[in-house]
């Protein structure tokens, strides 16, 4: 194990390094120059080559991320060229919110997908089964802004059970859980129902039914385990869409995470924060991924990493 | 079962139990409610300010402007009136100014604006703002006594005054910075009637009244606190503002207005924007270079249907250079262009066969030397604008030029146009003094959307520029805009109105030139 970990991390670290490589190019290639939008209608020439110096993109692309490389291994994201704070700073203010409607959304969706999904494998090919596959699609399909709109009309606007918009702790949290983990809850329902029906459809299940195990024991303690593998892995690569979505839900629901910082940090061509969000969401992406593959050796410990 | 589930059910709630720790909630509003505090008002604005330091920024909105005092103010008229200073003098045909501020303001942090206080916000100001170019070539700033200060410029610069009635111009608290001279927005202190008391980022900036500012007629705020609340997607700002925890809306988008116009207790105020949208083209393009073609283009634009189906009437047309709120804006002017840009689609075709080019092919489409009139306009990503490009490219369409639209962000069209990559361009200019004609629009090396740089036009703005008298300066904006009108390098089609909802408020009101709220009297009715 010691040694598949340290595998895992130095992989882990290239990928960084390659994330930040292809991250910086798009950037740099993407039109859209930073200092002409902090100069605005007042660039002038000498202006634009003051500024450039002094955020140093007068130097040469190479020697620009090289730069930036060495602050980041210093734990130094650099200074967002708009605003004027530290990336780390805005990054530590804005975590928070983003992980904990990452956190709830995972816990809804996993939960919700799982329970309709064994819901509609034990009922396989009835009308409840139907349902569940319409529900799950629903939730795959439906734009998140769409679905966003949808439950702060009903739930906040006219029953006033949650706010509207903002952060203002736990409770504004629930309806873009809800938004964000939906699609979650779409895929992990399928994923579950069709990893059920092959289990279940297994000898030893066959055999523990025949020796009267209960329905609640055959589900929860016979099949599930087996059938979460697959839905493990979805799980951690869920992880991936929802760091996507936060940004579109974020910004319906107005709430102060990475998402919306993001948003406004390509609209100005703020490169440090872009490049700093990135690289800090795929070192998420890496840190769940892994944490995945450790989960395989507790639900079935024939798994073994050498 | 119970033992696996804990597995992972637990370390999830543990972690979100951590972060949720370590983010402040608002303390005020825990409940989902969303009740407003009593006194308080809740103004939602669609972005978050860049900084709320002035010397960082180019764009200043009303989460920031009302944190300062300006130098000069704008009359509900349009004239320059005395903010801070109390009067001025002016010498050496303008090189020299002295100022003399008044004497009982202070800044939030309770020291007193004077002289050294202004003079020190002026160097820094001059060191590090985007916008230091708006004032001019100043070459020094001695401080004269306790409240008088003389300015030298190496050049008279007449637009000072109508700048200085911006934010940017305003003096802040210097000595409350660190010794980098950062960190404004942790200490802001400057002489506006609202005090910072708290910035939450990516959510809001909460003031509370400045109680030494000046204020209207009570001579008290009528209000406890006000919170800029950053609601970035239109319906969810809606919803907010109906459901009654914003009882300010700015901004309220076209598709809205007629529904809270509905609603009662709601009350509309309308004020004309001084941000003209205009049709522009490359003007350094071989295929714009022929007068006749640019007035066959002005003429083929219709605005009313613009304005009435793009932005549901919300606007109003406009015809010459500068819109009516601006500085050097030219009535006769205005009429002027209006009659002779009235449109007129025959009229339009006449000019183009005139300038060679002509309908060959059956298909519509205007040819010369065989080759078709069709050019590319970029739009930014905005639903609008869209919508009004798609109009204009049906109007050109009927005279025979061909208009393909795409759409771009905004950063790279400001990156791209002063390189000359853009044929046609939808896009817009705004600022309160006739000098945008120079800095923004046809100065030597300022052109950078509309690439027309000619000399004589380019004289005429430098010489407004250096003109103290204001009589001889608005002779000058004159012949200038005349000049423009006849060369038409670019079609001025409307300024929109700016429309805000408000609920819950006694006496609001918002400046109609500046748009900016005018918080003096407003009062919250509990």
């Amino acid at each position: 194990m010691p040694s598949y970990l340290l595998k895992r991390l130095l992989t882990m670290g290239i990928t960084l390094i390659g994330v930040s490589l292809l991250v910086f190019m798009m950037l740099h290639l993407i039109p859209g120059d930073p200092v002409r939008y902090i100069l605005g209608d007042f660039a002038t020439p000498e202006s634009i080559a003051e500024l450039e110096s002094r955020l140093g993109l007068d130097k040469p692309l190479p020697m620009q991320y090289l730069h930036y490389m060495a602050g980041v291994i210093q734990g130094d994201l650099g200074t967002s060229y708009v605003t004027g704070y530290a990336v780390m700073e805005e990054i530590a203010n804005r975590f928070p919110i983003t992980a904990q409607l990452a956190v709830y959304s995972i816990l809804f969706g996993s939960v919700f997908g799982i329970l309709i999904g064994i819901i509609a494998a034990m009922k396989q090919n009835t009308i409840l089964d139907q349902l569940v596959m319409v529900i799950s699609l629903i939730g795959i399909s439906a734009p998140s802004f769409w679905i966003a709109l949808f439950l702060i009309l009903l739930f906040a606007y006219h029953l006033g059970f949650f706010p509207i918009s903002g952060y203002k702790g736990f409770y504004s949290l629930i309806l873009p859980s809800i938004t964000l983990g939906l699609g979650t809850a779409g895929n992990i329902a399928r994923m579950t129902r069709s990893s059920m029906l092959e289990v279940i459809k297994q000898d030893y299940i066959r055999t523990a039914q025949a020796k009267g195990a209960n329905l609640y024991r055959l589900i929860f303690q016979h099949s599930l385990q087996n059938a979460m593998i697959p839905v493990t892995t979805l799980i951690g690569l869920q992880f991936g869409a929802l760091m996507a979505g936060a940004v579109v839900t974020e910004t319906v629901f107005a709430l102060p995470g990475m998402g919306s910082l993001i948003v406004s940090a390509i609209a100005t061509r703020d490169i440090p924060t872009v490049q700093g969000l990135i690289l800090f969401m795929a070192f998420l992406f890496i840190v769940v991924n892994l944490l995945v593959d450790l989960i395989y050796t507790k639900l079935d410990p024939r798994i073994r990493y050498e | 079962m119970k033992k696996r589930t804990r597995h992972w059910l637990v370390p999830a709630l543990v972690l979100s139990l951590l972060f949720s720790a370590c983010t402040p909630a608002s303390q005020e509003n825990p409940e989902p409610g969303n009740e407003l505090s009593k006194g308080e008002i809740v103004v939602a604005v669609v972005s978050e300010p860049d900084s709320l330091d002035v010397h960082k920024t180019s764009s200043i909105g009303e989460a920031t402007e009302h944190l300062y005092a300006t130098l000069f103010e704008r009359s509900e008229n349009g004239e320059i009136v005395p903010g801070l200073v109390k009067d001025y003098q002016v010498a050496d045909g303008g090189k020299e100014i002295t100022f003399n501020l008044k004497e009982n303001a202070v800044f939030h942090s309770g020291k007193p604006i004077n002289a050294e206080a202004v003079k020190k916000s002026f160097e820094r100001f001059l060191e590090k703002s985007p916008f230091k170019t708006n004032a001019g070539s100043i070459s020094n700033i001695e401080v004269l006594g306790e409240y008088s200060f003389k300015v030298t410029w190496s050049e008279p610069y007449a637009p000072f005054f109508s700048n200085a009635t911006s934010a940017y111009l305003a003096p802040l608290d210097v000595s409350t910075l660190d010794e980098q001279g950062e960190g404004f927005d942790k200490n802001a202190s400057a002489g506006g009637q609202l005090q910072l008391t708290e910035v939450k980022r990516g959510d809001s900036v909460v003031y509370k009244p400045f109680e030494k500012a000046d204020w209207g007629a009570k001579g008290t705020p009528g209000f406890s606190k006000v919170t800029f609340r950053f609601i970035p997607d239109d319906e969810t700002r809606i919803l907010e503002f109906k459901k009654g925890s914003v009882n300010v809306l700015l901004d309220v988008p076209f598709q809205y207005i007629e529904e809270l116009e509905k609603e009662p207790g709601v009350e509309l105020e309308r004020v004309s924007d001084y941000v003209m949208n205009y049709l522009g083209w490359n003007n350094k393009l071989p295929i714009f270079q022929d007068v006749r073609v640019r007035h066959a283009i002005a003429l083929a634009v219709d605005r009313e249907p613009i304005i009435q189906t793009a932005l549901r009437g919300a606007a109003k047309p406009v015809f010459g250079p500068l819109p009516d709120v601006v500085n050097g804006h030219n009535p006769a002017i205005e009429e002027k262009a209006r009659k002779k840009y009235a449109q007129d689609k025959e009229k339009a075709k006449q000019l183009l066969a005139e300038a060679g080019w002509k309908e060959t092919n059956g298909e519509g489409i205007v040819m010369k030397d065989g080759k078709p009139f069709s050019v590319e306009m970029w739009v930014q990503n905005e639903p609008v604008m869209q919508r009004v490009a798609q109009i204009l490219q049906h109007q050109l369409r009927e005279v025979g030029i061909d208009v393909r639209i795409t759409v771009k962000e905004s950063a790279a069209i400001i990156e791209q146009t002063p390189k000359g990559g853009h044929q046609m361009i939808l896009w817009s200019y705004g600022w309160f003094d006739a000098d945008i004609l120079y800095f923004l629009l046809f100065g030597k090396g300022k052109s950078t959307r509309l690439h027309y740089e000619v000399d004589e036009l380019d004289a005429m703005l430098q010489k407004g520029r250096i003109e103290m008298d204001p009589d001889a300066r608005y002779k000058i904006y004159e012949e200038a805009q005349d000049f423009l009108v006849e060369q038409s390098p670019w079609v001025p089609l409307f300024v929109r109105e700016s429309v805000t909802a408000t609920r819950g408020l006694k006496n609001f009101k918002k400046h109609p030139i500046s748009n900016r709220i005018i918080w003096d009297d407003v009062e919250v009715v509990e």
